[in-house]
């Protein structure tokens, strides 16, 4: 009895031992190279597999943390919805880079007697994760307007799972000089002291990167600051990404950024030629603060910002206190953009997928998102659900649009 | 001053010690009783394995039955690992979201409708009669939305496995404790969202076993608020990559899934490690990213899987001819009182 007790208290020590480690911990990333042993196996790697990771592929490795099946809503740093969440419902997730669940939602309609079908795999990035079910893009072999081999896309594609990419103290971009001393994502972020880096947002790449392929994809790493709570329904208050348009000292645009891959898009020489990286101008800026809804030009720009359609700030307000100072999600809405903030491409497409096409922000697939005061549940309801299109509007009601509210490339254009 | 530094050394070799023990823990485990996992089938119906990807399940121990609940849907299978009965495939009990065994043979089912939580009483067949709401919940808990469920001795346990919120009722639905997991785990409360739980079950006593992946440990919480905790990431044998669910067998042992290693791996009650078992791999008894475990009164173990493997079940046997001289197939007591079939 007496030893066993004194086992007890050693077991007790140990434990107590163990979550005092515990506790001091900091959170996965942090902005840097994580754990090693997160993703890696040194000896129990699957067999054959590369890099002694121990998912079968990159991506899978990413979602065993990022994907989580039982989820009730949006959660944490989750950026799927796992297949047995999905049956009946839209995807849950409500991060400002998209759920990547959408490519899982293949829609079927009739319109006059002909049947349509809108596969999943046009809603978003086919990232390749096996154990998750995301399968490479069957339709674009290659990226749109480059080159990339689909089959190839992972999550390490478009993030550095190591985070080498830090922001110092001068707010340049660099892989070494001063260690990583916390995330660099988040308006709550630490700034850097001299001889200290944050991590670069999201832990993009820049410049040097070398990823799966063996390519050099990036000019630099984009910049942009995010509310630290950034997964949540919008149906009240937005969550603001500040991006910026900063393209020096180791920073690229995030034109350039995603050009990388799709170098032929929306570039003067290429093949689509709605601009990026372009100042909004008096007119067009003036338009979006204007711009309420359908109809409805009475706004102002104190009040203008909609997160379905983001723009970056210009160079000059690109440094990050600027941008902290602008990333929210406790506000229904905030200030529109100046005439020298720029059009980019996440101003209408997101990051990883949306419930729409081309992974656009909005449905721009038919000439209104709501038809007498509804998403499109009745009539030509493209095959969706009413929850399906109030998710993938990230819950925001229908009274936030006009009763017949057009397609938000009116924002800018307010041909409405 | 000397006592001073001699209570300074004392305590520096007394920590050295534990911290030797911890390290020395695998080894240690040597002289416990081995345990031996044998795959016994997948989940299945006539046309074969369900390809599940993550479903959720439960164990009903007194009637040797199985709840899975998957997209919505409910279903049933027997001691042989065959489907029986199904339901809920219509949308009319709302969004299903994890099962529970009752008593009185009742199905307790975690579901949403319209955004709101409640707990579903569900006869063998499925049929709704009733429906339990959380009444009396501490502001601290007035957004909880729970995402796990155990029933155990008359009391529904629930927990939120991304706010870390564990909400303990009576079979009326009132309030009768809740604990905070990130206050009790000393996290930094401005890191809400970098953190979350995973897995949820009880062992015989009805202490709440977790994990929490992101810190690489298993944890147990007793009803006083005490955690005991153990884990160290690596991946050597033993040692935690990405870890999810944890049950306890007869044994007291306990049992944590890890879905990067692909692996169950086994502790014994003083958190010694045992052995691994599973990998990655298209054997039978391979296993792919396991994430949720549940055990029976027979020490079958139940593991959900991703790539369309489905639930997987192996049965543990032990040979305690190293350590208490209990010898392999023999039925024995486990704590609970119940006896325990330990070989086949």
């Amino acid at each position: 009895m007496k030893k066993t007790y004194k086992l007890n208290l050693v077991v007790a020590g140990a434990g107590l031992l163990t979550l005092g480690l515990a506790g001091s911990a900091m959170a996965f990333h942090s902005g840097g190279v994580a754990e090693c042993a997160g993703c890696h196996s040194m000896h129990t790697s699957k067999p054959g597999g590369k890099f002694l990771l121990v998912g079968t592929d990159q991506s899978s490795t990413c979602l065993s943390c990022h994907e989580h099946a039982g989820d009730t809503g949006p959660s944490g740093y989750h950026i799927s919805t796992a297949d047995a969440d999905m049956a009946s419902n839209a995807p849950l997730q409500r991060t400002p880079g998209g759920d990547f669940g959408w490519l899982k939602k293949t829609y079927n309609w009739t319109v006059r007697g002909t049947a349509n079908t809108e596969p999943g795999e046009r809603h978003g990035h086919n990232i390749v994760a096996v154990d998750k079910g995301y399968v490479a893009d069957a339709t674009n072999t290659l990226s749109p307007g480059g080159s990339f081999v689909a089959a190839n896309l992972q999550c390490n594609s478009c993030h550095d799972p190591h985070g080498k990419f830090r922001r110092d103290s001068t707010g340049a971009i660099v892989t070494t000089g001063a260690p990583i001393i916390g995330n660099g994502s988040y308006a709550t972020s630490v700034v850097p002291a001299a001889g200290q880096a944050v991590g670069a947002f999201r832990l993009l790449p820049g410049a040097g990167y070398t990823n799966s392929t063996g390519s050099n994809l990036f000019a630099g790493s984009p910049a942009a600051v995010a509310p630290s709570t950034y997964n949540q329904t919008e149906a009240t208050n937005q969550v603001r990404v500040a991006y910026g348009a900063k393209s020096t000292n180791g920073s690229a645009t995030w034109a350039q950024w995603c050009t990388s891959c799709h170098a032929d898009m929306h570039t003067a020489s290429g093949k689509l030629v709605h601009p990026v990286d372009q100042n909004l101008g008096s007119t067009i800026s003036g338009l979006y603060n204007s711009y309420v809804k359908s109809g409805d030009l009475t706004g102002t720009s104190a009040s203008a910002y909609l997160s379905l359609v983001p723009f970056a700030q210009g160079s000059s307000a690109s440094d990050f206190a600027s941008l902290k100072a602008n990333a929210s999600n406790t506000l229904p809405t905030s200030a529109g953009p100046a005439s020298s903030d720029q059009v980019m491409c996440l101003s209408c497409h997101r990051a990883h997928a949306s419930g729409f096409p081309d992974m656009l922000r909005w449905n721009n697939e038919y000439e209104f998102i709501v038809t007498n005061g509804a998403y499109l549940a009745s009539g030509n309801t493209m095959g969706r659900t009413e929850a399906d299109w109030i998710a993938a509007y990230y819950d925001r009601p229908a009274t936030n649009f006009a009763t017949y509210q057009r397609g938000l490339c009116n924002k800018c254009h307010a041909k409405d | 001053m000397e006592t001073r530094n001699g209570k300074k050394y004392s305590t520096i070799i007394l920590l050295n010690l534990v911290a030797l023990f911890c390290s020395m823990a695998p080894l240690l485990a040597a002289g416990t009783a081995q345990v031996q996992e044998s795959f016994l089938y997948s989940l299945s119906n006539f046309s074969g394995r369900l390809p599940y990807n993550y479903p959720s399940l439960a164990v009903d121990a007194a009637r040797s039955e199985t709840f899975v609940v998957y997209q919505n849907e409910v279903t049933v299978f027997n001691d042989s690992g065959m489907e029986i009965f199904r339901f809920g495939d219509s949308m009319d009990l709302g969004h299903v979201l994890n099962v529970a065994a009752g008593p009185d043979n009742e199905i307790l089912l975690l579901h949403y409708r319209e955004g709101k939580s409640s707990v579903l009483r569900c006869d063998y067949r499925g049929e709704p009669f009733g429906e339990i709401t959380l009444a009396d919940l501490p502001e601290k808990y007035a957004g909880f939305a729970p995402n796990s469920i155990a029933y155990q001795d008359g009391r529904i346990y629930l927990a939120s496995q991304n706010t870390m919120q564990i909400v303990i009722v009576e079979a009326d639905g009132r309030f009768v404790k809740g604990f905070d997991l990130f206050e009790l785990l000393g996290l930094d409360v401005n890191k809400k969202g970098d953190f979350e739980m995973a897995g949820f079950t009880l062992d015989k006593e009805g202490n709440m076993l977790f994990t929490v992946p992101v810190l690489f440990t298993a944890n147990i919480l007793a009803m006083d608020g005490t955690v005991k905790t153990f884990g160290k990431s690596g991946g050597a044998p033993g040692r935690f990559n990405i870890v999810s669910g944890m049950v306890e067998d007869s044994r007291g042992n306990y049992l944590v899934a890890d879905k990067l290693k692909c692996a169950i791996i086994v502790f014994d009650k003083n958190f010694n490690f045992i052995k691994e078992f599973g990998y990655r791999g298209d054997k039978p008894d391979n296993l792919i990213v396991p994430q949720d475990l549940a055990i029976d009164q027979k020490d079958r173990i139940y593991v959900t899987q991703g790539r369309g493997r489905g639930i997987s079940v192996f049965r543990l046997t032990y040979d305690d001819s190293s350590a208490d001289g209990e010898a392999l197939g023999k039925v024995s007591q486990n704590k609970g009182g119940m006896p325990t079939e330990s070989g086949s």
